[in-house]
């Protein structure tokens, strides 16, 4: 998405549990402790703060980080569990960590774009992985700030020739932005927009800030003049404005825009630069 | 089905996609051009850059001349079309005066 939200996590501390050295070596951009052995991974612990990143590749390193965190150690950060994880692992995890993220099925994003998209500025808005839940019909996403959100298999509307999804072949693409669901690719945005209120207020304001084009600033400028689209009328009606606010009228006409620029006490060229 | 415009190799190499993606019925007309986290969305009724961040700037000038290219275009507002039968390219196109 093209919005922007940034996540105060971006300068903390980064343990990757991990043995395979071609991968662990993706991550490099997030500069992270590589830990591959049992003693490592007790140092980690003793030295880790309250806001680090924990990312296991590796079973059984996630297995003997229970057993030593439980031994009494401060609080940690976040832990993300590519692995398949244990059921009976999760309360424990829950307790250690500040948020965690995981899935039964290994439903997350290669890891080469996991390490993008846990880099970049607007990573609560994009998805590293989810679970789908057949008995529930309900899939769970697992967004870049390893928040979770959950949405019904009917927010995958078919629409004209469109394919239906297949909820049976599930995958996270093009970095964090699109469902895949077979055939049928959803955007996260969308999805964001639909489920998510707070995304949804963040993006429609900022939207309107950032749009170019003269709806765009039309609709600020009479906005800022404290204006109603009625009170064009009769000269312009509502619904003419509303129309060319939203960008649905391509060439506006000599008399319209002397029209608008007089009820908005502006010269008519000024109009788009607001 | 979403349906991925064609780029040439040079282009897919560098990771720059073209797509038009389903569950889009709330927004206008549009073609989403994707690179690794970042996205530009095109309106397809008037040809503009719907956001003003990522700075539009930052996508290759070959690939705003391929799908402005004529037939491409058509091509482009027609998949459009056939998704989101109720929202239409040219629904809102015409004049208003």
């Amino acid at each position: 998405m093209a919005v922007k939200s940034v996540d105060k996590r971006k300068q903390c501390e980064m343990i990757l549990l991990d043995r395979a050295k071609k991968r662990s070596s993706r991550f490099a951009l997030l500069n992270p402790r590589v830990v591959s052995s049992v003693p490592e991974l007790r140092n980690s612990l003793a030295h880790a703060s309250s806001d680090s990143l924990w990312v296991s590749y590796a079973s059984d390193l996630t297995e003997a980080l229970v057993k030593n965190a439980s031994q009494g150690v401060s609080p940690l950060g976040f832990g993300l569990f590519i692995h398949s994880l244990d059921m009976k692992s999760i309360p424990a995890l829950s307790s250690f960590f500040r948020r965690i993220a995981f899935t039964m099925d290994g439903g997350f994003i290669p890891s080469d774009e996991l390490v993008e998209v846990l880099d970049a500025d607007n990573r609560p808005d994009l998805f590293i992985g989810g679970s789908v839940n057949q008995s529930t019909d309900t899939i769970t996403f697992w967004r870049g700030d390893l928040k979770p959100l959950t949405v019904p298999f009917s927010a995958f509307e078919k629409s004209g020739t469109s394919s239906k999804p297949d909820f049976n072949h599930f995958a996270v693409i093009d970095c964090g932005q699109t469902v895949q669901l077979g055939e049928y690719e959803a955007a996260v945005d969308a999805l964001l927009y639909e489920y998510d209120p707070d995304y949804r207020r963040r993006i429609s304001k900022q939207r309107l800030q950032e749009e170019q084009s003269f709806g765009a600033s039309l609709r600020r400028l009479r906005t800022q003049r404290g204006l109603r689209r009625e009170d064009f009328e009769p000269d312009l009606s509502a619904k003419t404005i509303a129309r060319i606010e939203q960008g649905k009228v391509k060439r506006i006409q000599k008399k319209t825009l002397s029209a608008l620029a007089e009820h908005l006490s502006v010269d008519p060229i000024e109009i788009e630069t607001f | 089905m979403a349906f991925t415009f064609p780029l040439p190799n040079t282009l897919r190499k560098a990771r720059w996609k073209v797509k038009i993606r389903d569950k889009e019925t709330r927004e206008p007309p549009h073609v989403t051009i994707i690179r690794g986290t970042d996205a530009w969305r095109i309106n397809l009724r008037t040809g503009e850059c719907m956001d003003g961040k990522p700075d539009p700037a930052e996508v290759p000038g070959e690939i705003f001349a391929l799908i402005k290219e004529e037939q491409a275009w058509r091509q482009l507002c027609g998949e459009w079309d056939a998704m989101y039968p109720n929202n239409p390219v040219s629904g809102d196109d015409e004049n208003y005066e």
